[in-house]
């Protein structure tokens, strides 16, 4: 299956990510609160442009049924924009007036780039690696998981069934849609190493 | 645009680098313009290599930047459209020659964007779709006047003379100001935003080309 095909294809970047300073820092909880600060901020930002996405893919999509499922997405970012609002409240972040890191716009400016101008194959390409990547990692994570573990409704969000079920969607969708080209294994490797790029930018720039 | 000056003389480059455009971006004009690549292509240093990453890279670019073109014409008021239109029609030119000169250095066009490279490209398709049309003239104005200072910056001489020359001419000229007169014909507060914008991608890609 295609989706499996790529997950396995980009096997080395999600190691990565996996292993990543910001991801061992969620797991284990001395992830600084103002990287995580700075990634909610960034976060949110990217997840409106997410939705965007998901917009135009619907405008994109062949059938009914399509629209139905892509529109179920979208209220998945908008569940995961509620988190965000919670953390907001929280941690003090302003989520009306985000400055986009460079790493953050290169995201955007990419899935809109695609979600414009891509057909619908190539959209969905570009979109699945942030949810399966989140489901993998919020999974790995969840053993980590105590009563006062910081991050504990992260972890606890990305892992739930609920998230699990959405991208397992996805995957079916990208299955039925795209065909293995050139242009669907740039998007998904391209928007994968993207999300590498966004867990380093908030150690770096916080 | 400075007011004061003649007629004759507001075609000039001169002129056209002293635009408010300019002027407003600051140190990002420089950025944007000087450019170790430049310095070398002047001073006959430039290794092989940062040529032709460069001579791939800008292909690559100049293919989006055609896509942005096309999406900028199309969704222009017709008072834009000429000069939009006339600098779409170069384009295929300008890719028959990137094309020519990379079959004779035997370079392959058909290789991955480089990420400095792709995040330009996505950033211009992105806006050719979301920004009004008055701001993508200020975004086309942008990528063409950083282009045409920093050549015609260089001395036609030497084994780049020719990419020198090419960049630098009457014609390139006249363009640049056509453009420069669209956006001061269509204004919009977030001109000068989306200008600077380009003038970071430029230095970024400059910066590319020459480092890899």
């Amino acid at each position: 299956m295609l989706h499996q095909d790529l997950w396995d294809q980009n096997a080395k970047l999600v190691a990565n990510c996996v292993d990543h300073p910001f991801v061992r820092g969620l797991g284990d909880g001395t992830l600084s609160k103002d990287a995580f600060r700075s990634y909610v901020a960034q976060d949110a930002f990217f997840l409106n442009a997410f939705a965007k996405a998901y917009a135009l893919a619907i405008a994109k999509s062949e059938t009914m049924e399509q629209a139905r499922t892509l529109h179920g997405f979208i209220d998945g970012v908008l569940d995961e924009l509620g988190l965000h609002a919670g953390y907001a409240k929280t941690l003090d972040i302003d989520l009306r007036s985000v400055a986009p890191f460079p790493e953050t716009l290169a995201y955007t400016e990419f899935l809109q780039s695609r979600a414009w101008h891509g057909a619908l194959g190539e959209i969905l390409a570009a979109m699945a690696p942030c949810m399966t990547l989140y489901h993998h990692v919020g999974t790995l994570l969840l053993p980590n998981v105590h009563l006062n573990h910081p991050y504990k409704d992260w972890i606890e969000s990305y892992s739930s069934p609920e998230f699990g079920q959405l991208c397992q969607s996805l995957e079916q969708m990208l299955d039925e849609v795209s065909t293995d080209t050139p242009a669907v294994r740039y998007a998904y490797q391209y928007a994968m190493q993207c999300e590498f790029d966004f867990f380093t930018a908030p150690i770096e720039r916080s | 645009m400075n007011a004061n000056l003649n007629p004759s003389e507001q075609r000039s480059l001169a002129a056209i680098q002293e635009c408010s455009f300019v002027v407003n971006a600051g140190m990002l004009w420089r950025e944007g313009t000087e450019a170790k690549f430049l310095d070398s292509i002047q001073d006959g240093s430039l290794p092989k290599e940062a040529f032709d990453r460069w001579l791939v890279q800008d292909y690559l670019f100049a293919k989006g930047l055609t896509t942005f073109q096309a999406i900028a014409a199309a969704r222009a008021p017709r008072s834009t459209q000429k000069v939009l239109i006339a600098g779409l029609g170069a384009m295929d030119a300008e890719l028959e020659w990137f094309e020519r000169l990379a079959s004779e250095r035997s370079l392959d066009l058909d290789v991955p964007h480089h990420q400095t490279c792709q995040r330009y490209v996505d950033y211009l398709i992105a806006a050719a779709y979301t920004q009004p049309s008055e701001v993508l003239v200020a975004i086309l104005f942008g990528v063409e006047v950083a282009y045409l200072s920093g050549w015609s910056a260089l001395e036609a001489s030497g084994p780049y003379a020719e990419f020198v020359t090419r960049w630098s001419t009457e014609h390139f000229l006249a363009y640049v100001h056509q453009l420069h007169d669209a956006c001061v014909l269509h204004p919009h507060q977030r001109q000068q935003d989306q200008f600077n914008e380009v003038l970071r991608h430029e230095r970024d890609f400059w910066i590319m080309t020459y480092e890899g």
